[in-house]
C-alpha cells in the first residue's frame, strides 16, 4: 500500500512537469502523430528522458527499483511508431541495467519491449485508420496495463533466482500495473484536452474568417470606393467585433463605422500618422497603446479610441489603400483580431485585383466585338463591287439596288453597338448580307431562313446571328460546286432559345483555322453575358452537313 | 486568233471579262468555266493560249489548279483576284499578269497589250504548290475532288486516267506525268 502512495506521489511529480510543459509551445508536438525525423528525434528525446527520470525517481525495494518508467516507453511508441518506442525502450532499458540489482536483465529486456509492443499498438491502428485511438485514455491505459503484465512475466522468467523474483513482483505488481496505467492515461488525457482546445479555438478562427470572406465577396470586384468599403466596413466589425472599422484608398477616409465616427468622417483626407506611414512603407503598422501610443489624429481628447492596426491594401504590390481596425481604451486588442485583420486585408486585395482583372477582360471582349466589327471581310466587300460594276451597264436597276443594300450592310455594322438588339434587327442586317452574296452567286445559293415571327422580338447581343451565317457561306457553301443550302431555323426549349445554321458543306474543321475567330467572339460573349451553359455549338458531318446552334437563354414571359 | 477560257465561279464576274474581251477582236472565248475542275477539263480539251484564272474558288484555287496543268502544254496565265494580298505581293514579285476586281479597264488593257506581245507562259514554279492535295475528278457527271492521300491506285486505258480511292471511283484530269510529279505517287509500269 505504502508503495502505490509513493509511486503515485512519483506519478504526480511527472505530470505537473508535463502540466507545465504543456504551457510552451513544444506541447503542441505531442498532440499530433508523428510521421517526420525530426518529430521522431523529438519525442525519443524526451520519453527517454522520461523513462530515465523514473528509473532515479523509482523506489528502491528488496534489491530492485518500484518505477513509473513503462508510462514513458508506452507513450513514447504509441506517439512515435515501433521504432522510436524500440529505441526509447533500448535507452531506458540500458540505463536501468547500468543501475544493476538482479533484475537489472529482466528489467532492460522488458522496457525495451514496452517500447516496441506500444509501437506495434500505433502501427496497427494507423493501418487500420483508427490513428485518433491513440489519443484514447481507456486505450493508453490498457495498453500500459498489459505492457507491465508482460514486463512482470519477463521479471519471473529472467530474473534468478525464481523464488526472489516471485517475491517481487507479488510485491510491486499492483502498485506498478496501476500506477503506470493510470499515469499514461491522465497524461495522454492532457494531450487531448489540449488537442481540442488548439482544434476549436482555429475552428472558431477559420469559421469567423470564411464568414467575412463569404458575406463580402464580390463586393469590391466592382469598384473601391465609399459605397463598397462601407459595406465591407460594417461586415467587418460585424463579424471581429472590434471598436472600429476604417477603410482608406491612398488620400482620403472611404468608410468609417464603429467608436468615433461623430468625428472621422469619410470623403475626408487621411490624417493619421500611422497611415500615412503604412501607405508609404507598405507595411502593417501596428499601435497597441501600451508600447507604441495610439492617439486620435482628429479628437484626441474625446477619442475613445486606443489601439489601432493598420494594414495596405495592395493590388498588384502597390498600394492603393489601407484598411483599419481600432480597439477602444478599454480594451485590449485581441491577437486572434491582428491576424484576422491581416488576413481579411489580402482577401481584400485579392477581390479588388479579380475586380480589374474581370474589368480588364469585358474590355477585351468588347474591343474584339469592335474587331469583329470592323472585320469585313475584304473579299466579300470587292467582290461585291465587282458584281455591281459588272452588271451597271446590263442592269442598272439591279446595280443601285445591290448598291443599296451594301450601304446598308456597312451601315449597320459602322453603327452597331454592343448591347442587345432585337431578332428581327439581326435578321435585317443577315438580308443586307445575303442579298449581296446571292447577286453573286445567282442560283448556286439558296436560303431557308424559318423564324417564327413571335421570336423576333426576342433582344440577343448584336452581331451573334449574322457573323455564323456569314461562316457558312465563307467557309462552307461557297466551297461547294454544287448547290450551297443554309437554313437558319429558331426553336423554344424549356428555358433555351436555339438558333440553327445549317449548311450543306460540312467542311467545318476545329481547330487551328483561323476563321474560328468571328465564332469565338461570338461564342465568349455570350457565355459571358448568360454563363457557361449557354453560347455556340458545332456539330459537323464531314462533306455532308455542318450545323452551328447558338444556345441563349429564354425566359417564358417574352412572346 | 488568240484562243482563251475564263475561269471564274461568279457568273457576273465572267460576264463582265466576256464583255471587256468582246472589244478586243483578236480575242476569241472558246469557253467560260464556273470551277477549277471543269476549268482543268477545258484547257486539256482545248489548249487555249490564254486563261483568265480567278483565284478563289470552290475546293480547288487557281493557283492550285495552275500547279495541276502539264508544264509542256501551260497557256499563258492571266490572275483574276478581289482581294489576295498574298497572292498579289507573289504575282509583282514575279512579274505574273494579274487583274484586280473590279477591273479597271485602262490596266485590263495593259495587260492584254502585254499577252497579245507575249503569247510564252511564265514559269509557274514560283507560285504554284509543289504538292498536289487534292485531285479533281468526276463520277459520272458529277463533280468531285478526291484528296490525294485517299488515293489507293490510278491507271490509265483508253478511257483516260482512272482513279481509285478508299470510298470512290472516277475519272481525273490529270496527267500520269503531273501525277507522278506532285504526288507520292509512283509508276509501276511505262
Amino acid at each position: 500500500m505504502a508503495l502505490i502512495l509513493l509511486l503515485t506521489q512519483q506519478m504526480c511529480l511527472y505530470l505537473v512537469i508535463v502540466y507545465l510543459f504543456s504551457k510552451t509551445p513544444l506541447f503542441k508536438m505531442f498532440a499530433e502523430t508523428s510521421t517526420r525525423l525530426p518529430h521522431k528525434v523529438f519525442i525519443y528525446v524526451v520519453f527517454s528522458g522520461f523513462c530515465i527520470m523514473a528509473t532515479y525517481f523509482g523506489e528502491q525495494t528488496t534489491g530492485a527499483i518500484a518505477n513509473t518508467r513503462a508510462m514513458g516507453a508506452v507513450l513514447g511508441g504509441l506517439l512515435g511508431g515501433p521504432v522510436t518506442g524500440f529505441f526509447i525502450g533500448l535507452t531506458g532499458g540500458l540505463h536501468r541495467y547500468s543501475l544493476g540489482g538482479f533484475t537489472d536483465l529482466a528489467c532492460a529486456i522488458s522496457t525495451t519491449l514496452e517500447g516496441l509492443s506500444a509501437g506495434m499498438v500505433s502501427y496497427y491502428l494507423k493501418r487500420s485508420g483508427n490513428l485518433e485511438l491513440i489519443f484514447n485514455p481507456l486505450l493508453v491505459f490498457l495498453v500500459t496495463f498489459c505492457a507491465e503484465l508482460m514486463q512482470m512475466s519477463i521479471i519471473l522468467l529472467v530474473a534468478k533466482p525464481f523464488d526472489h523474483s516471485f517475491e517481487l513482483v507479488s510485491e510491486i505488481a499492483m502498485p506498478m500495473l496501476l500506477v503506470n496505467a493510470i499515469g499514461a492515461a491522465l497524461f495522454m488525457s492532457m494531450i487531448l484536452d489540449q488537442k481540442t482546445m488548439f482544434d476549436k479555438l482555429s475552428s472558431a478562427f477559420s469559421t469567423k474568417a470564411l464568414k467575412i470572406a463569404e458575406r463580402s465577396v464580390g463586393l469590391l470586384s466592382k469598384g473601391f470606393n465609399q459605397q463598397s468599403t462601407s459595406k465591407v466596413a460594417q461586415i467587418i466589425i460585424e463579424e471581429t467585433q472590434v471598436g472600429a472599422v476604417a477603410i482608406t484608398d491612398r488620400e482620403k477616409l472611404l468608410a468609417f463605422i464603429g467608436i468615433g465616427d461623430d468625428h472621422h468622417i469619410p470623403n475626408t483626407p487621411i490624417s493619421s500618422q500611422i497611415t500615412l506611414d503604412a501607405i508609404a512603407q507598405n507595411k502593417v503598422m501596428f499601435a497597441d497603446g501600451v508600447e507604441s501610443s495610439y492617439c486620435c489624429s482628429i479628437d484626441h481628447k474625446n477619442c475613445r479610441l486606443g489601439s489601432s492596426l493598420v494594414i495596405p491594401l495592395r493590388s498588384d504590390n502597390e498600394v492603393i489603400g489601407t484598411i483599419k481596425l481600432y480597439e477602444p481604451k478599454n480594451k485590449l486588442f485581441l491577437n486572434i483580431n491582428r491576424t484576422l485583420g491581416e488576413g481579411i486585408a489580402k482577401l481584400l486585395s485579392n477581390q479588388i485585383l479579380f475586380g480589374r482583372y474581370e474589368q480588364q477582360q469585358n474590355l477585351l471582349t468588347q474591343s474584339e466585338l469592335k474587331l469583329l466589327q470592323a472585320q469585313v471581310n475584304p473579299h466579300f466587300l470587292f467582290n461585291a463591287l465587282n458584281t455591281i460594276s459588272a452588271i451597271i451597264k446590263r442592269d442598272p436597276q439591279m446595280a443601285k439596288q445591290l448598291l443599296q443594300q451594301l450601304s446598308q450592310f456597312l451601315r449597320i455594322n459602322l453603327k452597331r453597338t454592343t448591347g442587345l438588339v432585337s431578332l428581327s434587327d439581326e435578321l435585317e442586317h443577315i438580308d443586307a448580307y445575303l442579298a449581296i452574296e446571292r447577286a453573286r452567286f445567282i442560283d448556286k445559293l439558296q436560303l431557308d431562313i424559318d423564324i417564327p415571327a413571335s421570336l423576333h422580338h426576342y433582344r440577343l447581343p448584336a452581331f451573334t446571328l449574322q457573323p455564323i451565317i456569314e461562316n457558312a457561306v465563307k467557309h462552307g457553301t461557297s466551297h461547294l460546286i454544287e448547290q450551297g443550302i443554309i437554313s437558319v431555323t429558331a426553336y423554344v426549349t424549356d428555358d433555351e432559345l436555339v438558333l440553327k445554321v445549317t449548311d450543306n458543306a460540312g467542311l467545318y474543321n476545329p481547330p487551328e483555322r483561323s476563321e474560328g475567330l468571328g465564332m469565338n467572339i461570338v461564342h465568349k460573349r455570350i457565355q459571358n453575358q448568360f454563363g457557361e451553359q449557354y453560347g455556340v455549338k458545332v456539330d459537323c458531318k464531314q462533306d455532308k452537313v455542318t450545323c452551328v446552334s447558338i444556345h441563349l437563354p429564354y425566359s417564358g414571359d417574352k412572346p | 486568233m488568240i484562243s482563251c477560257l475564263i475561269i471564274d465561279d461568279e457568273p457576273f464576274a465572267r460576264q463582265q471579262l466576256a464583255d471587256l474581251l468582246a472589244t478586243e477582236t483578236d480575242f476569241n472565248i472558246i469557253e467560260e468555266c464556273s470551277n477549277a475542275i471543269d476549268g482543268l477539263h477545258a484547257i486539256n480539251k482545248h489548249q487555249p493560249q490564254v486563261i483568265f484564272l480567278d483565284i478563289q474558288m470552290p475546293r480547288i484555287t487557281g493557283i492550285e489548279l495552275v500547279g495541276m496543268l502539264n508544264p509542256q502544254k501551260m497557256p499563258r496565265v492571266v490572275f483574276v483576284t478581289a482581294f489576295d494580298e498574298y497572292a498579289v505581293k507573289a504575282f509583282d514579285n514575279n512579274a505574273f499578269d494579274y487583274l484586280l476586281k473590279p477591273i479597271e479597264e485602262n490596266r485590263f488593257k495593259r495587260t492584254i497589250d502585254k499577252v497579245r506581245n507575249d503569247l510564252a507562259p511564265q514559269a509557274i514554279e514560283t507560285i504554284a504548290p509543289e504538292q498536289i492535295e487534292h485531285l479533281p475528278c468526276y463520277c459520272g457527271n458529277k463533280l468531285k475532288v478526291v484528296a490525294t492521300e485517299d488515293v489507293e491506285y490510278i491507271f490509265s486505258d483508253v478511257g483516260g486516267i482512272h482513279v481509285n480511292a478508299t470510298n470512290s471511283y472516277c475519272h481525273t484530269q490529270l496527267t500520269l506525268k503531273v501525277l507522278e510529279e506532285k504526288t507520292p505517287l509512283v509508276r509501276c509500269h511505262k
